[in-house]
């Protein structure tokens, strides 16, 4: 009888901390709010004061030593997080940026589980992709940012409708920083050995298949591949919506038909790697692309750093790639060449955050002018992109100096891979299935497409 | 206040003499251990209050004893009980881990019929299940009686035979997929030029129907080292004079395996099954390594229950649906459990 109580005491005590440990989610911001009346109410004694504690937050800048808790990842091997850092803090001598690496490979998984229980104390989260950003919002852990940019006057066309991709039900969440598009990689030493004219920045896919198909050699032992792609859905399937008709929200994923049987009839006459090899060892593009017998890789425009940086380090054989170039992504028939996928990073503010105008001011500094020349002078390409930034990154050591790859950087229509919808997480992962079920051959094109139809139609229609 | 401890005093001894009559006349034996117990509960109570403590040394004994398992059992309960639980209440809600919890009747459970991918799962579950909890159980007795006997580097073979089961199963699986490329793996290579299958009608181990068969294989191969360990003490728990004696009747090999070491064996062989069983219902990680390619994800011929529960739980934030699964998940587990559990017993008797 006795042995019972205790046990139900010991479980009943465990329950009640745990289910204290959950609920302090909803008592936080009750707690905050005593806490904010409490100076109040105590500076109404010294009435002089009460204006100045009042009015602290716009005027941080003036004195007062702020930390922002900012989540990254991959501290060290990517080089802008540290000069933002630096840079921002140069700027605002009060504050102190606190940087959190989360890691790369499950970011915004680690970040969402972060944001969940009671214990997060970010003020600045950088959103790494679209589903991940989704699945912020719907759980009300950012804040919207609407106040904030009207307050501060930011134009938000600089960036050039991406964030209109990016809004929820009218708010927008996240400021971009960072704006990576896809481009067309090419070796001009291949070209030269096969003796075909490089690419152009206006091909049209007949032409571009045409073209990996006279580079390729598929001779055994001195194989060369005309192109490459890498295994992620967006290197086959987005050449579908740059028609700007087209997006992967649609629900009909007929358009994708084309660009399937484009890759696979490559696949099959050897002018590319195939999907199952590249999946079964796991290669990655670079690898793929460094080694020297790969003519064309599409690819993001972050691999233009890293190309540089690794050609230079000496970890890449400039025998092999060295001689390499860029050009714009090829276009279907009648629409203006330079319209190409992009994916955009961007920072957000926490809604825990409790000093969330010093957070947006480091949100709106990164995503603003200073902030972008910080990105291109690592490098990368700032989502605020013009002739001044376009002129940094063409002008840095190692990359090409013909006319076309500089050329190349110039866009004209900016198509997100993963557009904002609620459940875009789902529809992302349904087709990323499909994808692979088509890319693997388990079933046909037309089969795995009308799977796709049918799938991602359940989950719109919920 | 003196006076009142008396009168409580003789109000138990009084009710305590009443339990003695009351044991000496009851005839049930589980009744009358009940009732001892009850007058023992009674007795102490009666000296701690003559003695004038407020607990008695049985009480303070009970709480030294479970202080030593409080550290256990707290960590039991704060990681596995209470998210037991919470992920049942889970699955008749609706949360997403951050905003508030709503009441979802059965609704969660609803969905599963619709639901491509987790009927997918279900049936890639299953048959993984069917696929490995034999094939590993005969291999492991295979192994197992084999290296029972006294043969040459005994030793050195048992290690081999345990070895897949400690090495790390990222190292491993890396070495699978190089030996089973489809184009440039050694198995794929012998069937090209062996058995002279043409080159475009060589397997895709990791794609495609096949891709389950790899993971029973790979299954069977990592895990039968380990159950083969409890086989052999299984089998050195048998006595010689069974063998002896089947030999002096004239049995051979064939008809002592039968009669000796399978009867014999019984009781290991269930453990060995549940656990198999047990352990095959939660596979994941073997299936994100071998057929999860680059980025880790699943497509429907090789998606399994426990990647979906993830995959609901932390990329959609679908909880309430995620703990549903889960659920399945142990129901099945449990049923299976229980016939074995059942069939045992039926053995036993």
């Amino acid at each position: 009888m006795k042995k019972k109580i205790v046990s139900v005491i010991l479980t009943a005590a465990m329950l009640a901390t745990v289910l204290a440990g959950c609920g302090s989610n909803e008592a936080a911001p009750a707690a905050d709010a005593p806490a904010a009346e409490a100076p109040a109410t105590e500076a109404e004694t010294p009435a002089a004061e009460a204006p100045a504690a009042e009015e602290a937050a716009p005027e941080e800048a003036s004195g007062e030593a702020i930390t922002l808790k900012w989540a990254i990842w991959d501290k060290d091997i990517t080089p802008y997080w540290q000069a933002i850092k630096d840079n921002y803090e140069a700027a605002n001598p009060n504050v102190t940026i606190e940087m959190t690496d989360l890691g790369s490979t499950d970011y915004m998984t680690v970040l969402a589980t972060e944001l969940s229980g009671s214990g997060s104390d970010f003020d600045v989260v950088t959103i790494k992709d679209v589903p991940g950003y989704a699945t912020l919002v719907s759980k009300n852990t950012l804040e919207p940012l609407d106040s904030y940019i009207s307050e501060a006057g930011i134009d938000l066309a600089q960036y050039g409708g991406v964030d209109k991709q990016v809004t929820v039900n009218g708010s927008l969440y996240e400021l971009p920083f960072r704006n990576d598009f896809w481009v067309v990689f090419y070796n001009k030493d291949i070209f030269d050995a096969a003796g075909v004219d490089y690419p152009t920045n206006d091909m049209t896919f007949d032409e571009y298949d045409e073209l990996a198909r006279k580079v390729a050699d598929p001779t055994f032992g001195a194989q060369v591949y005309g192109t490459h792609y890498h295994t992620w859905r967006s290197a086959v399937q987005l050449f579908g919506v740059l028609d700007g008709q087209h997006s992967i929200l649609d629900g009909n994923y007929d358009f994708f038909k084309p660009y399937y049987e484009m890759v696979l009839k490559e696949e099959d006459d050897s002018i590319c790697r195939n999907y199952a090899d590249l999946s079964a060892e796991g290669l990655h593009y670079s690898a793929a692309f460094s080694g020297g017998d790969v003519a064309m890789l599409n690819m993001g425009s972050w691999y233009i750093s890293t190309l540089i940086a690794s050609l230079e380090s000496g970890e890449y054989d400039s025998s092999l790639c060295g001689n390499w170039g860029l050009v714009k992504y090829p276009h279907a028939e009648g629409v203006e060449p330079g319209s190409t996928l992009g994916t955009i990073t961007g920072l957000a503010v926490t809604s825990v955050s409790d000093q969330k105008d010093a957070a947006f001011d480091f949100v709106e500094w990164v995503s603003g002018a200073e902030g972008a020349k910080v990105m291109a002078e690592t490098g990368n390409f700032p989502a605020l992109m013009n002739d001044e930034v376009a002129g940094i990154i063409s002008s840095l050591d190692g990359f090409p100096t013909d006319e076309a790859s500089k050329e190349a950087l110039s866009v004209s229509n900016l198509y997100l891979e993963v557009p904002y919808a609620e459940k875009v997480s789902e529809v992302n992962d349904v087709l990323d299935t499909y994808h692979k079920s088509i890319m693997n051959r388990e079933v046909s094109i037309d089969d795995g497409i009308a799977s796709m139809n049918e799938e991602v139609g359940k989950i719109l229609g919920n | 206040m003196d006076e009142n401890r008396m009168a409580k005093v003789e109000r138990l001894k009084l009710e305590s003499a009443e339990l003695m009559r009351q044991i000496r006349a009851e005839d049930d034996i589980q009744k009358k251990q009940k009732l001892i117990a009850k007058r023992d509960s009674v007795q102490r109570k009666v000296t701690a209050i003559s003695n004038n403590r407020r607990i008695s040394r049985e009480t303070k004994r009970d709480i030294v004893a479970y202080s030593f398992i409080a550290p256990n059992f707290i960590g039991f309960a704060v990681f596995t009980l209470i998210p037991i639980v919470f992920a049942f209440l889970l699955a008749f809600m609706d949360w997403d881990g951050s905003n508030a919890v709503t009441f979802a009747g059965l609704s969660n459970f609803k969905r599963l019929p619709g639901d491509t991918f987790f009927k997918a799962a279900l049936k890639n579950t299953i048959l993984y299940v069917l696929g490995t909890v034999p094939l590993t159980m005969i291999a492991s007795l295979a192994l197992a009686i084999v290296l029972n006997q006294k043969i040459r580097a005994r030793g050195f073979f048992r290690t081999v035979a345990f070895f897949p089961y400690v090495a790390s199963l990222v190292a491993i699986t890396a070495v699978w997929s190089m030996i089973f490329h489809p184009s440039k793996g050694p198995v794929n290579y012998i069937l090209l030029t062996v058995f002279g299958v043409p080159q475009n009608q060589l397997p895709k181990w990791f794609s495609g129907s096949l891709v389950l068969v790899t993971l029973i294989l790979f299954s069977v191969w990592k895990y039968m080292g380990y159950y083969m360990v409890i086989y052999l003490v299984g089998l050195q728990g048998i006595s010689g004079e069974l063998y002896e004696a089947g030999s002096l009747d004239g049995a051979n090999t064939w008809q002592k395996f039968c009669y000796i070491t399978w009867p014999q064996l019984r009781s290991t062989t269930f453990f060995v099954v549940v656990m198999l069983t047990i352990n095959c219902f939660k596979v994941y990680d073997i299936a994100v390594m071998l057929a999860g390619g680059g980025d880790g994800k699943l497509s429907t011929s090789a998606t399994v229950l426990v990647y979906y529960i993830y995959q609901n739980a932390f990329n959609y934030w679908d909880l309430g649906y995620s703990s549903a699964i889960a659920m399945v998940l142990f129901v099945m587990v449990l049923i299976v459990t229980l016939i074995q559990f059942r069939y045992e017993k039926k053995l036993e008797a």
